[in-house]
C-alpha cells in the first residue's frame, strides 16, 4: 500500500499517477509509514481519515510549504513541546536496571525517555503494540535486541524530520538481560551502561565511578538512585522523580520512586549550623 | 590613540558606544531585552475654556500588565502638560527633559512658557533621533494665546488639532470623539467626553486597561484628577483568604552585632627597608 | 506560473473533492513565509478531588490587542464524564474538538458505551500526535471522572505528550496560577513509591473557590485573560455550571 501524507488534512489513499505526480511536484516529499501499519485488514473496509485509525494508525499529516524545514522550527519555537531529562540503565551481574522518565512496554521491557517527550511516549506505546503483535505472532516474546531494533528502524525512517528521541530499551529475553540505546538519529547501541538526556554527563560520572558488574541488587538500584540525584542537583532541566526499576528473569519490577528534593536531604541532612562566635562587649 | 580621546568626560546626550556590538549581537541571534511598553490610550481635546487631556493607567510589558495604574500625564509647566504613548522610559525621559528647559526658559524670561515652545523642543528632540526614541505625544496646554492642543509623532512630526488620540487605543478612542466631539463644549461635557473615549480604549485595546486620568487646563487654572473613574475594580477575593505554609528551615534566630570598627594608625612606612 | 503546472492543476480540478486546492498551490507559490497560526490567547484550569472535577476557563478570545468576543466557550464536552479546555488557536481547537466528537461517535456505534475520561485521554494524545509535524496550535486539558468516579486531570503539550495529574493550567495566564496552584495543592507525583494519591484534599466548594481566585488573580495581570469565568464541576450527580464576571479591560 503507497500512503501519501496529507493535503489540506485529506489522506490520500488514492492510485491516481498523476495526482501522485503532482503531490511529488509539489512537495516531493514522502516517506515510509510501514511503521504505522498493524498487518492486518480494516475491519470494515472504511478508508476514510476517521475510521482509518481504528484498525491502523492514520498516517501524518505534512504542512502545504515550500520550506518544511522554516516551518517546522518556527512550528516547533511556537508550540514549545516537552522536554528535558536525565535517564540511565545498565547491566550488571544480576540483571538491567533503568532510572527516571520510564515507560512500560511490556512486563519485560521498558523504555525510558529523554528529549520530546511526545515523541517518546508516542512511539515506545507503538512499539509496545508492536511487541505485542509479534508475541501474537510467532507465540514467543520479541528479543530485545529485535524490539530496539524496530524502533530504531521506525525512527531512521523519519531522521531529518525533527523527532527528538534518546531512548534506552531495555529487557530480559530468552539470551538474558539486554540494553539499546536508540535515538532519533538512527544510532542503535548495544552495551552495559548508558545515560541519555541533558543531565547525562552529570550521571555518567556519578555511574561510571560506581559501576561494578558483580553488584547486588540493593547496590545497584542505590548507584542509579545516586546518578540520577547528581544529575537533578547540577542539571537545571531535570528533576522531580527519581524512579529505579529492575529488570530480571521474571520481568519488572518497580523498586522505588522519590522525590529527588527529599532524596537531597536524606543524602545531605540538614544540620543546625554552628552559631556564628558572638562578639564579647568589652 | 590620544589619551584626550578617551578621558575627556561625554557632554551629554546618549551614548552610541554599543550600537554595532549590539546589532551583531541581533545578526547572530541574540534577543535584545524587551522594553516596558504603555500600550496606551491618551486623548485630548479643546473646549470653551481650554483643553482637557486623558489617559489610561495601565502599563504592559508583553502579555503581562506591568504597573495597574500608571501615570501618562505628564507635567510640562503649570499650564502645559503632556500624555505620553510608546516606550515608558522614552516618554518619561522626553518629558522631563523638556519640562525642565521650559522652566530654565522661564526663569531667563519670567513668563508663562507657550505650548509652541514645548512643541518645538519636543520635536526638535525626536526628529533628532530618528524616531529611535520612540515617545507619541498628546502636548496641551493653555497659554497667553489661548488654548492648544498638538500630537507629536515619534519620528518628530506634528500636528495641531481641536481633538487628538493616540497610543494602540487610538482608534478606539477616536471613534468616540469623531461621533460625538463639536466645538464649545463646557468643562462638564469635555470631561464627559474624554472619559468615555479612554474607557473605549480601555474595554476594547488590550494594551490599554485600568483607570482613567483627566487633566483639565483652563486659563490661570489647571486640575489633575487622578484616577477619575475606576472601570476596573477587582471582581473576586475569597473570604476565607489563602495561608502560605512557610517551609524554608529557620536555621538561626541569634542576631550578631557587628564589630566595632577598629581604628589603625600606621607606625611608619611599611614599604621603607 | 509555468505551463507545466497549469496543466497539472486543469487535471486537478477534474477530480471534484481536489479542487478546492486549487487556490492553495498558487498561494504557496507567492508567498515565501507562510504561516497558519494565530494566537487566541485565554487561559484554562482543572482541579480533580475525590469524588468531582473542575474545569474552568474564561471566555475572551482575541487576537493581538484586539478582542475578537468577550463570550466565547473554550470548555468542550467531548463524553458525559469527560470536557476538554483548550487554549491557544481557536480555529485549529475547532478542528480538534470535530475529530474528537466523530471519533468518540463512532466509538458509542461500535461499543455501544460513552469513552471513559482515561480512554479519551489517550485518544487526544494520538489524535495531536498524529499531526505531529503540523501541530494543532492548541493548549488542553482534560478533566473528568474515571471509572471509579475518581477526578482526575490530563494535560498536554500541543504534540500530544501527556500526563495524569491532579491539577494543572494552561494557556496565556497559566505561568501566572500553576505557581500559585503548586504552592496551595502540590499533589504528589504519580511517579512516587509508595504511590501516593495525587487527587486534592480540597472540598469541592474550596477547589471552586480557588479556581475563582486563579481567574480574577490572572485577569488582573495577563491581558489576554478576561470579561466572564465559565466553572464546570463533574461529579456523581452529574454535570454543573457557575459563572463569574472577570476584568473587561
Amino acid at each position: 500500500m503507497v500512503v501519501f501524507l496529507g493535503f489540506a488534512n485529506l489522506l490520500l489513499t488514492i492510485s491516481c499517477n498523476l495526482i501522485i505526480y503532482l503531490f511529488e511536484q509539489v512537495m516531493s516529499m514522502k516517506f515510509d509509514t510501514s511503521g504505522l501499519e498493524s498487518h492486518h485488514g480494516m475491519l470494515f473496509g472504511a478508508r476514510d481519515e476517521l475510521s482509518s485509525g481504528l484498525s491502523a494508525a492514520p498516517s501524518f499529516d505534512i504542512p502545504n510549504s515550500n520550506d518544511f524545514d522554516c516551518f517546522q522550527k518556527e512550528a516547533i519555537q511556537m508550540v514549545k513541546p516537552a522536554k528535558g531529562t536525565t535517564t540511565l540503565a545498565f547491566i550488571f551481574k544480576e540483571a538491567s536496571q533503568s532510572v527516571k522518565k520510564i515507560i512500560e512496554i511490556n512486563p519485560y521491557m521498558l523504555g525510558t525517555m529523554a528529549g520530546g517527550a511526545a515523541d517518546c511516549q508516542f512511539w515506545h506505546r507503538n512499539l509496545g503494540i508492536k511487541c505485542r503483535l509479534h508475541e501474537l505472532a510467532n507465540k514467543r516474546r520479541i528479543s530485545v535486541t529485535g524490539a530496539s531494533k524496530l524502533l530504531a528502524n521506525i525512527l531512521y525512517n523519519y531522521r531529518g524530520m525533527g523527532l527528538s528521541v534518546g531512548t534506552m530499551i531495555a529487557g530480559w529475553d530468552e539470551t538474558g538481560p539486554g540494553l539499546y540505546y536508540v535515538d532519533s538519529e538512527g544510532g542503535r547501541l548495544k552495551g552495559t551502561r548508558f545515560s541519555v538526556g541533558s543531565g547525562s554527563p552529570y550521571a555518567y560520572g556519578v555511574l561510571d565511578n560506581g559501576y561494578r558488574y558483580d553488584m547486588s541488587v540493593e547496590e545497584a538500584a542505590e548507584l542509579a538512585r545516586r546518578s540520577i540525584y547528581h544529575a537533578t542537583f547540577r542539571d537545571g532541566a531535570s528533576g522531580g522523580v527519581a524512579s529505579v526499576y529492575y529488570v530480571g528473569p521474571n520481568g519488572w519490577k518497580k523498586l522505588s520512586g522519590d522525590d529527588v528534593a527529599e532524596l537531597h536531604y536524606s543524602y545531605y541532612p540538614v544540620e543546625p549550623a554552628v552559631v556564628e562566635q558572638e562578639m564579647v562587649e568589652t | 590613540m590620544s589619551k584626550a580621546a578617551v578621558d575627556v568626560p561625554m557632554k551629554g546626550g546618549f551614548s552610541f558606544d554599543l550600537c554595532r556590538r549590539n546589532e551583531m549581537l541581533v545578526k547572530k541571534g541574540l534577543q535584545s531585552p524587551s522594553f516596558l511598553k504603555t500600550g496606551t490610550t491618551i486623548v485630548g481635546l479643546i473646549f470653551q475654556d481650554g483643553v482637557i487631556l486623558g489617559a489610561d493607567t495601565r502599563a504592559t510589558e508583553g502579555p503581562i500588565v506591568a504597573d495597574k495604574n500608571c501615570e501618562k500625564i505628564h507635567f510640562m509647566a503649570p499650564n502645559i502638560y503632556c500624555c505620553g504613548a510608546g516606550t515608558a522610559a522614552d516618554t518619561e525621559a522626553v518629558t522631563d527633559m523638556v519640562s525642565s528647559q521650559l522652566q530654565l526658559h522661564r526663569y531667563h524670561t519670567d513668563r508663562e512658557s507657550r505650548v509652541v515652545t514645548a512643541l518645538t523642543l519636543l520635536k526638535s528632540h525626536l526628529f533628532s533621533y530618528q524616531g529611535h526614541v520612540s515617545a507619541a505625544l498628546v502636548l496641551g496646554g493653555v497659554d497667553v494665546t489661548g488654548p492648544h492642543l498638538h500630537t507629536i509623532y515619534p519620528h518628530g512630526s506634528t500636528d495641531t488639532l481641536p481633538f487628538a488620540t493616540m497610543g494602540s487605543g487610538s482608534l478606539a478612542a477616536m471613534s468616540v470623539f469623531e461621533s460625538k466631539y463639536r466645538e464649545g463644549l463646557t468643562r462638564d461635557e469635555g470631561v464627559k467626553l474624554v472619559t468615555e473615549a479612554i474607557c473605549s480604549g480601555i474595554f476594547n485595546d488590550l494594551g490599554s486597561g485600568s483607570n482613567v486620568d483627566v487633566c483639565v487646563i483652563t486659563k490661570g487654572q489647571t486640575e489633575y484628577l487622578r484616577n477619575h473613574q475606576l472601570p476596573n475594580p477587582r471582581t473576586y477575593i475569597n473570604e476565607r483568604g489563602y495561608s502560605f505554609p512557610k517551609k524554608t528551615e529557620v536555621l538561626l534566630t541569634r542576631i550578631t552585632p557587628l564589630k566595632q570598627m577598629v581604628e589603625v594608625t600606621e607606625a611608619g612606612d611599611a614599604m621603607e627597608e | 506560473m509555468n505551463s507545466q503546472q497549469i496543466y497539472y492543476i486543469f487535471d486537478l480540478c477534474k477530480s471534484p473533492n481536489l479542487s478546492l486546492s486549487l487556490s492553495f498551490i498558487t498561494m504557496a507559490k507567492q508567498h515565501a513565509r507562510w504561516s497558519p497560526y494565530d494566537n487566541n490567547g485565554g487561559t484554562c484550569v482543572a482541579i480533580a478531588g475525590a469524588d468531582y472535577c473542575v474545569i474552568a476557563a474564561d471566555t475572551r478570545m482575541s487576537t493581538g490587542y484586539s478582542i475578537l468576543s468577550r463570550d466565547y466557550s473554550k470548555i468542550c464536552k467531548l463524553a458525559d464524564k469527560c470536557m476538554m479546555a483548550s487554549s491557544g488557536f481557536q480555529a485549529d481547537v475547532r478542528a480538534l474538538q470535530k475529530v474528537l466528537a466523530a471519533r468518540h461517535l463512532i466509538y458509542q456505534h461500535q461499543h455501544n458505551k460513552q469513552m471513559s475520561c482515561p480512554a479519551m485521554g489517550q485518544l487526544l494524545s494520538n489524535t495531536l500526535y498524529y499531526k505531529r509535524f503540523f501541530p494543532y496550535y492548541a493548549f488542553n486539558v482534560l478533566g473528568g471522572l474515571d471509572n471509579e468516579g475518581k477526578g482526575c486531570v490530563f494535560t498536554y503539550d500541543a504534540v500530544g505528550s501527556y500526563e495524569r495529574v491532579g491539577y494543572s493550567s494552561q494557556g496565556s495566564g497559566s505561568t501566572l496560577i500553576m505557581p500559585f496552584l503548586d504552592n496551595q495543592l502540590k499533589s504528589p507525583s504519580p511517579l512516587l513509591l509508595p504511590a501516593q494519591d495525587a487527587v486534592t484534599p480540597l472540598s469541592e466548594s474550596e477547589a471552586v473557590d480557588l479556581v475563582k481566585t486563579c481567574f480574577a488573580s490572572a485577569t488582573e495581570r495577563d491581558i489576554y485573560t478576561g470579561d466572564r469565568l465559565e466553572i464546570v464541576i463533574l461529579n456523581a450527580d452529574g454535570v454543573r455550571r457557575e459563572e463569574m464576571e472577570l476584568r473587561k479591560d
